[in-house]
């Protein structure tokens, strides 16, 4: 009879084993970690997954305005945070949980176009009357923010920061290379390029992989720059054909410049490599967002009085991207005391107030115009002031290449580019190789 | 013993349970959605048949690649690898000196992370500070320097050296079979004048035999998954040269939003599988008893 007992008990075990991982987690204080709780004491607690974390660059910003939110909100709502290293582990997560039917109650779009996979899923909530009824938050969309946040005239994200992108280029190189100043024309900026060889300088630095960042901004300008057809595809969402002389020039042109103009490491590198090749002092230039600029001065990635050599510029033509980056959006759930509180924090999180924290803390660019560029700003970062001005005058501007694409074709270009750079493929091969992807979405 | 036996089920039921809900479940929801344009992005669910299966087999270049690459990572892994691995065992089975601490620092690179070893040989391979063009570089062979996971020629065969020589787990089950043999077996060998290579060949091999098609069946099927050392050096490129099934089944579901698609190769990679599974077990007799 004890023997029976005793297995009894021991199967009931190991299938309440079993079952132990089939709820859901209960967080370290009670809540529940997948979405959002209300806590015993009436408090809303919103679970949120971020990258914004540890050395990311908005990491100060967020861990600010989450510790200000919950302050504000005391009792009433509460940011717990939830640490994923990496957006690309970041957008991977959302992608599952997408797939899955279940996301968390705030996501950050970012650029990283999750907006459009939440809304296929019927997951996003509409938040077009809560702006409307909001004066203030209203207020911070202008034309751009609207429609890069807005499907079929209803709003769904809200967005903090805008892309205005140009290059760096280090002063001291130029100067020991001849070069006065930042090309104005393509051929004058091939032209320093060759200056900088002779010079024994490298001119570019450039990569391939996480979809050829720094590479695909050089490669779009060109494609902007090169007339109607050319600034027409860049300001195309999800172009579906890339046969166009615009993008094979501009192919052929990356194409030279993998062969004459960078680092041997620049084929199969990623950002990092590009970025440590510039910090490092081994090439001349880098295309890159104003993001990069505190960089400059953080002596764990530079040496000292590196910022002091760097200069900032528009692309030739001139050019530049500008573009408000797609904002935080909130997602369907059970309670709607979660969906309020959800609200209210993509609002606080895209407020005059946090815009303006983070470009003071980070030189973060703000998406709304009635966040202005202060002295204080500009005094901490006087390489932004100066790129503002210049980009200000800038009448040619569009979103970066592979912002627009499909997602799965910055994928392919990280594929196909390495093929491209040592000629196995001709620069229309890759245009080709781009359509074909761009295909597999219709 | 026999009321003993009704015990049997209850105790089963939880491994099968969790069988059912964890694998079954999905196994068999893959295998339905095979046959359906099922898309997030744009939202469809659609059923096609077998369109999936056409297009994959028919017209698919990736996949023509991607199976081609699978199938001779499979055949390297499962001789070239597995061989490499038994043959260790075969030398320290006789314990010579040191080869417990051989033993032991061979199975290194097969407790470190694939993420980490994907990282050291992007590194070693990398063609500015890399380890292999600056010792091709010191002995005067600049021109056999490559961007060795970039360059189309070379990115297949580098990316196989990432695991091709750590045989760790072949030479540890193998080195236990060995070691477990009876000793008076060998030494009766020996004493009838057996060379040492006639006693590995004739009497040792035979031994360890069943113990070597286990090996090759996990070299297999480690083949069958290896997805993380590809995405992290080579992303399946340049182009799809160093893409396998796994790397194309991910692509397809996370980049491309095709589920109905992914899951049609999904299902294929269960195929795959399941053939080689049943050629190894047929190859090494498996199934039947030595005794």
């Amino acid at each position: 009879m004890k023997k029976r007992l005793l297995a009894l008990l021991m199967a009931m075990t190991l299938g309440a084993g079993c079952l132990t991982g089939c709820g859901r987690k209960p967080a370290a204080d009670g809540n529940q970690a997948s979405g959002g709780d209300t806590a015993a004491g009436g408090e809303v607690v919103i679970n949120y997954p971020t990258f914004q974390i540890g050395v990311n660059t908005a990491a100060p910003v967020v861990a600010q305005l989450v510790q200000e939110f919950n302050e504000q909100y005391k009792g009433k709502y509460k940011i717990v945070i939830e640490e994923i290293p990496g957006d690309a582990n970041y957008l991977e997560k959302m992608k599952v949980m997408i797939s899955g039917g279940e996301l968390p109650p705030v996501v950050y779009g970012g650029g990283y176009k999750v907006l459009d996979l939440a809304l296929a899923k019927d997951l996003v909530v509409d938040l077009t009357d809560y702006v409307n009824q909001d004066a203030d938050w209203k207020a911070n969309y202008n034309e751009q923010a609207l429609a890069v946040n807005s499907r079929d005239g209803k709003i769904y994200a809200s967005s903090s920061e805008l892309q205005l992108v140009g290059y760096f280029y280090n002063k001291e190189l130029y100067a020991k290379a001849g070069i006065d100043k930042p090309a104005e024309t393509w051929d004058e900026f091939f032209a320093d390029c060759d200056k900088l060889l002779a010079a024994g300088i490298t001119p570019l630095s450039m990569d391939t992989g996480d979809g050829a960042w720094c590479t695909q901004l050089l490669m779009g300008a060109m494609i902007a720059t090169s007339g109607e057809e050319g600034l027409k595809f860049m300001e195309t969402s999800q172009p579906t054909d890339y046969n166009l002389k615009a993008v094979t020039d501009a192919a052929a042109k990356i194409q030279q410049a993998f062969a004459k103009y960078t680092t041997k490491d620049a084929v199969g590198g990623v950002y990092e490599n590009a970025a440590n090749n510039f910090f490092s002092e081994n090439t001349a230039m880098i295309c890159n967002g104003p993001w990069m600029i505190g960089d400059f001065s953080d002596t764990t990635k530079t040496d000292e009085g590196f910022a002091d050599k760097i200069g900032c510029a528009v692309y030739p033509g001139p050019f530049v991207y500008y573009a408000p980056l797609e904002g935080f959006f909130v997602t369907k759930q059970d309670d709607p005391k979660l969906v309020e509180a959800s609200v209210e924090m993509v609002k606080f999180f895209t407020s005059t107030h946090a815009q303006q924290l983070a470009l003071e803390t980070q030189g973060m660019l703000p998406a709304s115009p009635q966040v202005e560029v202060t002295d204080q700003a500009k005094q901490k970062f006087p390489l932004l002031a100066d790129f503002l001005v210049m980009a200000n005058e800038v009448e040619t501007r569009s979103n970066d290449f592979t912002s627009n694409m499909f997602p799965n074709v910055t994928d392919v270009i990280s594929q196909q580019m390495p093929a491209l750079a040592t000629g196995d493929i001709t620069p229309e091969q890759f245009a080709q190789a781009l359509t074909d992807a761009a295909a597999k979405n219709q | 013993m026999k009321k003993n036996k009704l015990w049997i089920p209850v105790f089963l039921a939880p491994a099968c349970i969790l069988f059912l809900l964890i694998y079954a479940v999905p196994l068999v929801l893959v295998f339905i959605t095979s046959f359906f344009d099922y898309r997030l992005m744009p939202n469809r669910f659609t059923f096609i048949g077998l369109d999936n299966y056409i297009q994959l087999l028919t017209s698919d270049p990736v996949f023509a690649e991607a199976f081609r690459n699978t199938v001779v990572w499979i055949a390297i892994h499962c001789t070239v690898h597995v061989f490499i691995g038994t043959l260790l065992a075969f030398i320290l089975y006789k314990k010579p000196r040191g080869w417990k601490f051989v033993r032991v620092s061979y199975m290194i690179p097969n407790i470190i992370s694939q993420s980490a070893i994907a990282m050291i040989f992007l590194n070693l391979f990398n063609p500015q500070y890399g380890v292999i063009n600056s010792l091709l570089g010191a002995v005067g062979l600049e021109s056999f320097q490559h961007n060795w996971l970039f360059e189309r020629a070379t990115a297949f065969p580098s990316v196989t050296m990432t695991w091709l020589l750590f045989a760790g787990y072949t030479t540890t089950l193998v080195l236990a079979e060995a070691l477990s043999v009876d000793e008076s077996l060998i030494e009766a060998a020996r004493v009838d004048g057996a060379s040492s290579f006639q006693i590995d060949l004739f009497i040792m091999f035979p031994m360890v035999k069943k113990m070597i098609g286990t090996t090759v069946i996990m070299a297999a099927t480690y083949m069958l998954q290896l997805f993380s050392l590809i995405y992290i050096t080579t992303g399946g490129g340049p182009q799809t040269a160093t893409t396998n099934l796994p790397l194309m089944l991910y692509q397809t579901a996370m980049k491309e939003n095709n589920y109905g698609y992914a899951n049609t190769i999904g299902v294929f990679i269960i195929i795959v599988g399941m053939i080689t599974m049943v050629i190894i077990n047929k190859a090494f007799k498996m199934n039947e008893s030595d005794y």
